[in-house]
This record gives C-alpha cells, sequence and structure tokens, in this order.
C-alpha cells in the first residue's frame, strides 16, 4: 500500500509539473502576442529567406534593417536558411503554408526548376505595374534569371568567375603578367615560368574540380551545354559534354596537370579553402574562383592580387562567362499587400546606393549602372583598381543564349556528374569516355525528369 | 504498477484464471480491449505517425518517378530498382559502404576492446586514462570533422608534417579516392571509441575474479585467460557493441557530409549520403526512397544474420 501510495503522489507531482508548465507556455503565448502586434500593427510583415553567410549576411541585415527604418507600411523580416542546396527544398516544401517565405533568394542554377514549381509571381509583373526601368541593371545578370522576354526574379548577389594570381610572386621572377582577357595558353606558360622559376617552391595554377567552372568553359568556347539552346528555346532533352571544345579544355587541363604545371587541390569546400590558403601564402601563383572572393583575397593580404577574365580557348574570341550568385522571387502563395511589399525590397536592394554598398562590402558586383558613380565604389577601385575587372568582364559580353546560363532542371545532378567526370580526367583516366559517361546519366536523368514532370 | 499493466497490454500470454480473479475487482476480463487500446493507444499513435506512416509512404514513392515540387507522377514499378541495381555509380557505392562498415566496426571493437583491457588494470593515475578514452562520447561529429580536417590538410596538415619530417611521401588523403576513405574510416572510428571503450570497460569489470583466479590456478597464460575466460564473459556485449556499431556505420553521414561530401570520385559515397542527395540535393523523391528501401533491407538483413549466426556463440 505504501508504495502505491508512493507512486500516486508522484503521478500527482509530475501532473502539477505538467500543467505549471503548459500554463507557463498559454500565458507566454498569451503575453507576447500583443506586444507583437502592437509593433507590427499597421505595417505589413514580409518574411525573407536568404542563405548568405559572414560579411555578406552582415551586410544584407543592413539593408533589412534600413529598409524597415525608410517607410512604415511593410516590415521585412529576414531569415537565414542555411546553404542554397537545401534551401530549394524548404522553399518547394513549405510553400501554401504558414511557414512559407515571402521573397526568397534562390541560387542561380535552381533557377528554371523554382520557375516550373509554379510557385512565384515573375517580378515582370511589377516591372510592368510600376514602368520599372530594368534597363538600369546589368543586362547579363538579368538574362540569367529571364525566359522568353520575361523577367521571373530579380538578380541580386552576382559574381563572375574569374582567375586570380599574384601579381607580386610573377614581378618576383620575372614574369609578364597574363593580359586581361587570356587564352588557355597564355595561363600555360605564366603556370610553366612560375613553376620552373621558382623550382617547384610555387605551384602555378589549379582548376578546383567544380561543375560551375565546367560550366563557364563552355560558355566561353559559345558551347551550348544542353539542347534547345541551352534551355532558353524550350525544354532540354539532353546535354552535350563530349563536344570539341570542352574535350580540348579538358585535354588542356590534363597535359597541365601530368607535366606538373598545373595541381589539384580536389572538390568541394575544402578544395576552395586550401587553394586559397596556398595562394594566401605565396605557394600556389593562379586560381580560378567566383569574384566574390575578392573579399577575403584582398584583406591581409600583402602580396598584390592580379585579375583577369575567364581563359578562352586559343584561337577564337571569349563569348563571355555566365553570372554566378543567386536570385530574389516572389512566392505566389501569399496576399498581393504582401508581394508588393516583397516587390518594394526587391526595389530597395537593387537602387545605386545598395547595390554600391553591397559590392563595397561583399564583392559580389554593383548591378546598378549608377553604382559606378557611387563614392563608395569609386573609393574601392582607387584603393584596388583589379577589383574593377569582374564587373568590366560582366558588361564586355554581350548576353547570349551560351553565356546566360543553362535553363534546366536538375543542374545540381548535372554539376555532380562533370564533377565526377573532371576528377577521373584529372587522375588521368580517358577524357572522351569519362565525358561520356556523365553524358549518359544525365541524359538518363533528364529524360525521367521530363516525363514525371510532363513535358 | 507494472503488475496492473501486463495483464492488459499482453492480455493473450496470461493465464485466464488470473484475469477472472481480477475481474472481481473492477471487470478487466471484460474490458481488457479497451484497456489495451487506451494504454497502446499513444505508442501506436505516435509509431504511426513517425515511424510506420513514413515507412509506407517511402515504399510507395519508391514506384514513382517524383515531379520538381515532390509529388509522385508517373508508375514506374520497380523501375527506380532496377535501374539502381544495374547502374555501376550506384554499384560503387554499395562496395564503398561495405568497405566502411567493416572497416569501421573492426576496428572500433578491436582498438576499442584494446583500450578496455589496458584501463580494466589497476594502476596509479589509471582514472585519468579512462577520461580520456572515454573523451570522445563528448565530441559532436562537427567538431570532430573538424578536426581531422586540418590533421589531414594537404598542406599545413599534421600529418604530412609528420610526413616530410620522415621524408614520407606526401599523401594527398582527401583529394585521392583510397586515403580519402581511409581518412574517414580512422575519423569515424576515432568517434566511436568513446562509446564502445565505455560499455566494454564496464562488461570487463563484471566478469568475476575467482574464474581468473581458477585460471591462473590452474596454470592458464594471460592470452589463454582472454579468450577462454575474458571473451566468453563479455560475448554478450561485444555482440551489443558490435550489432550498435554496424548500424551506426551503415547509417554515418556527419563525418562523411562534412570530410569529403562524398568525394573524390564518388570513393566515400555511402548509401546514406547518395540517399541524400538524391533527395534533398537532386529533389528526386522517387529515386532516393527506392535506395532507402535498398538500405533498410540490408542493414535488417546483417542484424538478423548477426543474431543468427553471432548469438550462438554469446555465453550469457
Amino acid at each position: 500500500m505504501t508504495t502505491k501510495n508512493g507512486s500516486h503522489q508522484r503521478l500527482l507531482i509530475l501532473g502539477a509539473i505538467l500543467v505549471a508548465v503548459i500554463a507557463a507556455f498559454a500565458g507566454w503565448s498569451v503575453m507576447s502576442k500583443p506586444a507583437a502586434q502592437a509593433q507590427g500593427a499597421k505595417r505589413t510583415k514580409v518574411v525573407f529567406w536568404n542563405e548568405m553567410t559572414g560579411p555578406a549576411q552582415q551586410q544584407l541585415n543592413t539593408f533589412v534593417k534600413d529598409f524597415n527604418q525608410s517607410q512604415s507600411k511593410y516590415e521585412v523580416v529576414s531569415e537565414f536558411e542555411g546553404n542554397y542546396n537545401e534551401a530549394v527544398q524548404k522553399i518547394i516544401n513549405t510553400h501554401g503554408t504558414d511557414a512559407s517565405p515571402a521573397v526568397f533568394q534562390s541560387m542561380d542554377i535552381s533557377t528554371s526548376q523554382i520557375h516550373h514549381t509554379g510557385y512565384t509571381t515573375p517580378v515582370q509583373k511589377f516591372i510592368d505595374e510600376d514602368h520599372y526601368d530594368v534597363n538600369q541593371i546589368a543586362a547579363g545578370a538579368r538574362a540569367f534569371y529571364a525566359n522568353k522576354g520575361t523577367q521571373l526574379s530579380m538578380p541580386f548577389n552576382t559574381s563572375q568567375p574569374v582567375l586570380y594570381y599574384n601579381a607580386t610572386l610573377l614581378k618576383k621572377y620575372k614574369i609578364t603578367p597574363p593580359p586581361v582577357n587570356p587564352s588557355y595558353s597564355d595561363i600555360t606558360r605564366v603556370a610553366k615560368q612560375l613553376t620552373d622559376r621558382s623550382h617547384k617552391k610555387v605551384q602555378g595554377m589549379t582548376v578546383e574540380i567544380y561543375g560551375w567552372l565546367f560550366e563557364q568553359f563552355m560558355a566561353n568556347a559559345g558551347v551550348s551545354l544542353a539542347n534547345q539552346e541551352d534551355g532558353h528555346a524550350g525544354t532540354p532533352t539532353a546535354v552535350n559534354f563530349t563536344n570539341a571544345a570542352t574535350v580540348k579544355t579538358m585535354k588542356w587541363i590534363q597535359d597541365n596537370l601530368k607535366a606538373g604545371d598545373f595541381v589539384n587541390y580536389g572538390a568541394g569546400a575544402n578544395a576552395q579553402n586550401n587553394e586559397t590558403a596556398s595562394f594566401l601564402s605565396g605557394r600556389l601563383g593562379m586560381f580560378m574562383q567566383s569574384s566574390a572572393s575578392i573579399g577575403q583575397l584582398t584583406t591581409g593580404n600583402q602580396d598584390q592580387l592580379g585579375i583577369t577574365y575567364y581563359p578562352h580557348p586559343d584561337g577564337q574570341k571569349s563569348n563571355g562567362v555566365a553570372i554566378g550568385g543567386a536570385s530574389l522571387w516572389i512566392s505566389n502563395d501569399k496576399p498581393s499587400d504582401v508581394q508588393r511589399g516583397a516587390w518594394e525590397f526587391i526595389k530597395y536592394l537593387m537602387t545605386a546606393k545598395s547595390q554600391a554598398q553591397w559590392q563595397v562590402a561583399t564583392g559580389y558586383l554593383a548591378l546598378n549602372k549608377d553604382s559606378q558613380k557611387e563614392a563608395v565604389l569609386q573609393n574601392l577601385y582607387k584603393k584596388l583598381p583589379a577589383t574593377k575587372v569582374p564587373g568590366e568582364q560582366l558588361r564586355a559580353a554581350t548576353p547570349n543564349a551560351t553565356n546566360s546560363g543553362i535553363f534546366l532542371q536538375g543542374l545540381i545532378q548535372e554539376r555532380n556528374l562533370t564533377q565526377t567526370a573532371m576528377e577521373q580526367i584529372y587522375n588521368g583516366s580517358d577524357i572522351q569516355k569519362s565525358l561520356a559517361t556523365a553524358q549518359k546519366s544525365m541524359n538518363a536523368y533528364i529524360q525521367g525528369n521530363n516525363r514525371a514532370n510532363g513535358y | 504498477m507494472q503488475q496492473e499493466i501486463t495483464p492488459a497490454s499482453k492480455p493473450s500470454l496470461k493465464p485466464k484464471t488470473l484475469n477472472q480473479a481480477n475481474a472481481k475487482g473492477f471487470n478487466l476480463h471484460v474490458n481488457d480491449k479497451w484497456y489495451a487500446l487506451a494504454f497502446l493507444g499513444p505508442s501506436v499513435l505516435i509509431l504511426g505517425v513517425f515511424v510506420f506512416y513514413p515507412m509506407l509512404r517511402t515504399l510507395y514513392l519508391s514506384l514513382f518517378l517524383t515531379n520538381n515540387v515532390g509529388r509522385p507522377t508517373v508508375f514506374i514499378g520497380l523501375k527506380n530498382y532496377v535501374n539502381l541495381l544495374t547502374s555501376s555509380a550506384y554499384q560503387a557505392s554499395l562496395q564503398a559502404t561495405a568497405v566502411y562498415v567493416i572497416g569501421v566496426v573492426a576496428f572500433t571493437l578491436i582498438l576499442g576492446l584494446l583500450l578496455a583491457q589496458m584501463a580494466v588494470r589497476k594502476l596509479a593515475g589509471i582514472q585519468w586514462f579512462r577520461t580520456i578514452f572515454s573523451a570522445t562520447m563528448g565530441v559532436s561529429v562537427s567538431v570532430a570533422a573538424i578536426f581531422w580536417l586540418f590533421i589531414f590538410s594537404p598542406s599545413i596538415g599534421l600529418f604530412d608534417q609528420i610526413g616530410t619530417l620522415l621524408h614520407l611521401p606526401l599523401v594527398q588523403w582527401l583529394t585521392t579516392p583510397g586515403p580519402a576513405m581511409i581518412a574517414v574510416i580512422i575519423s569515424t572510428v576515432w568517434m566511436n571509441l568513446g562509446f564502445t571503450f565505455l560499455i566494454l570497460f564496464g562488461a570487463l569489470q563484471m566478469v568475476p575474479q575467482p574464474l581468473y583466479e581458477a585460471a591462473a590456478i590452474e596454470g592458464a597464460s594471460p592470452s589463454y585467460q582472454f579468450f577462454h575466460v575474458t571473451l566468453p564473459m563479455i560475448s554478450p556485449t561485444l555482440f551489443f557493441t558490435s550489432t550498435v556499431t554496424l548500424i551506426g556505420a551503415f547509417k554515418s553521414f556527419g563525418l562523411i557530409d562534412l570530410m569529403t561530401a562524398g568525394g573524390p570520385n564518388n570513393a566515400t559515397n555511402l548509401m546514406v549520403y547518395q540517399v541524400y542527395r538524391d533527395a534533398f540535393l537532386n529533389g528526386n523523391y522517387g529515386l532516393a526512397s527506392a535506395e532507402s528501401v535498398i538500405l533498410a533491407v540490408i542493414i535488417a538483413l546483417f542484424t538478423l544474420l548477426q543474431f543468427k549466426f553471432l548469438e550462438k556463440r554469446v555465453t550469457y
């Protein structure tokens, strides 16, 4: 009997605790609601999902704060959603629920996928309503996020792939720097001279195993990766990895790796960190990366940084590369006033002043043409003239189907497959065979995907 | 408390007479179905929502192509499975998983047992060693990954610095397929060691001392004592740890994601990682579901085999 009483007592205590906890939660929610409502009573809440980290996140949060202070109609709430890849699935899976965002940032290669979900309102609608002058935004960036004349989303954080070189090291070994718009053989020359004259103390060059760079080689050679003009003319049904230009590019890298003038840093975030570390410590002469790395490569770097355009195959003119980065989309599952708020916020981010600040803070390019006149950007160019190069590269290229991104679903898969092919090629495998394997898998993927979506 | 629950939850196992005796009090006999429902209800509900429904849904999705918002659209029967099992990439993934699992389980058990055997000796300051040996239990996956990334890093890594001192050839640990697999196995074993050590250490301490004394009087050598006294006595624990480590190894994700992300050249692309890639990066839920089903079947099969063959050798 005593044990029974004991357990009853314990149950009672447990129950009391439970009730207390529930009461506390209920009380808290009742108490906190009016407080929150009092602040945002007149303002329409606009939830903004982004995937920015580091300095970019800080600058973005400043923009959000400034936007909220600049007007009293909308309140933008910025929420960080992890990395680009995972954010895409989160955006799709929360659509139509209270948890979904009103405006979100999504990466370059998700463009076709996000558009085809039918979950968004093209920003073109607001551009037309407001007679917004889109010509102030860089054409190369706009073309990436447009389909058949409709602007689907607004380009935001935009970068260009560029080639970085250590100008101080080149001077030390009396090597003529590569030209602003170099060919493959220009780069080979510098890499070879660096390796030889430093007696292998300095590694000449590395090309990261990265699908993005693979795509850019094709864009710059003027070759379509997917049929239907890289998807800009219709739904692609196949890819073409085994074309002559790509084989030539891969052979260029493979030969140089064999000769020891190029080195292999592998794939992924680790490769990026390692090549950056080597470059900053003067053990690597050249590498290719997003222009968004400029900030990281200039702070605390005693050596002078050199930047050139993305290299192009010998014997032809460069076609220009596609941008990288992400754009801003407006969800269509929110009422029109929320969507309007999202658009107002996007407009705020795209002003000449915001864009200039954005480039200075992050290394992403200022997309508003008038930003170039802003004092903050002028000061940056004066201090670091090389930072002008990526913007010039962007403006130098005329947008066409092959350098405006690939409008294809499953580009994450494509990058995965091309990276595997690159890894095999870098390790000495047969180029044609490695590319053909990747091509076969990608075509099977596209076929299945088109069937599942009823294209 | 215990006695009130058991007849309700397992009514068929209890002799009728007992129920009838209770029935006089509050008629459990008549209402036992309702009691069963009341007691089992919450757990059935929770399991149903979080275990059984997802399982069936996965099975269902694995028979379809899924569109870009993850909805099943085209029924293709077992084609996902056929495509997977005939694809060389997936076969490579299966093979990598086998190497990884065998490596992890074998080294975790051997090293864990070695450490436990060392720590069980009563020496001065042994407490300190016991704490150190079990310390990896308190290390989170992310911390461990960063720690090992530093060690394996190509230019500033500890391993390569030692190698340079000894004039050994430079190993690109995480960018060459073979070494990358070794690197992730080492890291995983290190992660597992704390837990395995602690469990085996506990088991070793439970072995009755008189057994050793008797063996010593018989003139048994230390190694004979280990194989004929220690091992049989701790076999249930060894069996438990091997099963847990095996299942854990099949499900390894964090370290792989942070250290190699399945690379280089898909050398460490384990089955779980492929599921993650297909579901959460490629948005290909149908294929990912088929991969999950295959993984679940393999784990179940191995666990079953372990129970069937290893358990016979276990002395309780």
